[in-house]
């Protein structure tokens, strides 16, 4: 009898703890009403609708046509630094070196680059939360005045151990992690990799990162190699990336639009 | 020479009574000249159009990264020390010159003596030592860059026929 009790009072406890720890992992489903289950079954049939329909074509947001390789050459984006000075996992990434100087190889540069303005916008469509990091004191502003032309977020100063890691308690439970974060230089200012970049793939989230010919590409999901170190390059890159989430979102509302107009009183299933 | 391009319509000799009608309208060209541009036009566009069939990926213009690459200023340039180039000056603080002369850094000079009117924006021609400033120190596994070229400040631009020198 006593046994029984005392064996439901610790299964309890052991409930609750878990009920805590799922709070502060960012569970947000447990603790307040989903917004999902607040709509009616009409608009998440829209959503749907919506969401499969930018999965449908390869190039859905047509982002190639916002750069080409000429401009890329232009903004200086294929020089790297000198050949002391490189990473030795950037080597597939160069297309050779001349007089000491690191080029880097543009035509991979394209690729890469499309691939992840095309995961930026996607995950703009679905209302993901990005995130700009640099530590390059000469682009701080730059890099915020992005952030914020596009409705999201930039971090830009000294990167605290936690941030992500310990987010609950440093900045109270149930906060939202960014669902993508764009690393507009790799490297902090000791030349060393930034902890945002390790941070992240703990975290699960994923990362786009600008990556130069002394930067480590390895952990970062959407690396682009190229020149960092440049105001014309970066100039470039960040208005790429604020014309692209600009883009998803206001095809976002556009496709939401359209789905409510042509489906007025659909009966619900 | 098929080092510069001419980007001209065409010339379609329509009738070659006219010429010499027309002949009157341009100084200088006869129908020697003209037959002989022709002539020069039609050999280089049949070279372009070899070489961009051959060059593959991009149809119509040269424009692949290696032939940019090859013909961009930087590397036209060959090794860097002694080279004259324009620079523009971006950034002033104090009596230090930031200056943007097209690599990949810039350079920091101090302000000559008798260069008041160097401002932001002021066009210089700099003597260029090196593109990006790095050594490798005792213990390190990578060289440590300064982030920064290193150039010779000469003086100020003179004149207005040298606009584009060296802006890749």
């Amino acid at each position: 009898m006593a046994a029984r009790a005392l064996t439901r009072g610790l299964l309890g406890l052991r409930h609750s703890r878990a009920v805590t720890l799922g709070y502060s992992c960012g569970g947000q489903q447990q603790h307040y009403a989903n917004a999902a289950s607040i709509k009616s079954p009409q608009t998440e049939d829209i959503t749907e609708k919506v969401i499969n329909q930018s999965l449908e074509k390869p190039d859905f947001f047509r982002l190639s046509e916002l750069f080409s390789l000429k401009e890329l050459f232009d903004a200086r984006v294929h020089l790297g630094h000198k050949k002391g000075c490189r990473h030795r996992l950037m080597e597939p990434y160069l297309y050779g070196c001349r007089l000491d100087h690191d080029i880097i190889d543009l035509d991979q540069t394209m690729e890469h680059l499309q691939q992840a303005l095309n995961f930026t916008a996607h995950v703009a469509y679905r209302g993901g939360v990005i995130l700009f990091v640099s530590r390059r004191r000469q682009f701080g502003h730059l890099v915020e005045n992005t952030a914020k032309d596009c409705g999201e977020y930039a971090h830009t100063r000294y990167w605290q151990g936690g941030l992500l890691t310990n987010a609950p308690i440093q900045y109270g439970p149930g906060v939202r992690l960014p669902d993508l974060i764009i690393f507009l230089s790799t490297l902090n200012n000791v030349f060393q990799q930034h902890v945002g970049i390790r941070d992240a793939a703990k975290m699960n989230i994923p990362t786009v990162g600008v990556v130069d010919s002394n930067c480590n590409p390895s952990l970062v999901t959407y690396p682009v190699p190229g020149n960092d170190d440049t105001p014309a390059a970066m100039e470039l890159y960040c208005r790429l990336f604020k014309m692209t989430i600009n883009r998803a979102k206001d095809k976002r509302r556009q496709m939401e639009l359209l789905h409510s107009l042509s489906a007025p009183s659909k009966p619900s299933s | 020479m098929l080092g510069f391009r001419v980007r001209v319509p065409v010339l379609v000799p329509v009738s070659r009574s006219s010429s010499s009608a027309s002949g009157a309208d341009r100084p200088g060209s006869g129908s020697g000249f003209a037959a002989a541009f022709d002539l020069q036009a039609e050999i280089q566009r049949e070279a372009e159009s070899a070489a961009a069939g051959s060059s593959g990926s991009v149809p119509g213009q040269q424009d692949s990264f290696a032939s940019l690459l090859r013909r961009s200023p930087l590397v036209q340039m060959g090794p860097v020390r002694d080279q004259l180039v324009v620079g523009r000056v971006f950034h002033v603080v104090q009596d230090d010159l930031y200056i943007d002369f097209g690599g990949k850094f810039h350079c920091v000079c101090p302000r000559p003596a008798g260069g008041e009117a160097l401002q932001r924006g002021s066009r210089v021609r700099l003597r260029l030592q090196d593109l990006e400033l790095t050594a490798r120190f005792l213990g390190a596994s990578t060289d440590t860059t300064l982030l920064e070229a290193q150039a010779v400040l000469l003086g100020p631009l003179e004149g207005r026929d040298n606009q584009n020198q060296n802006q890749n």
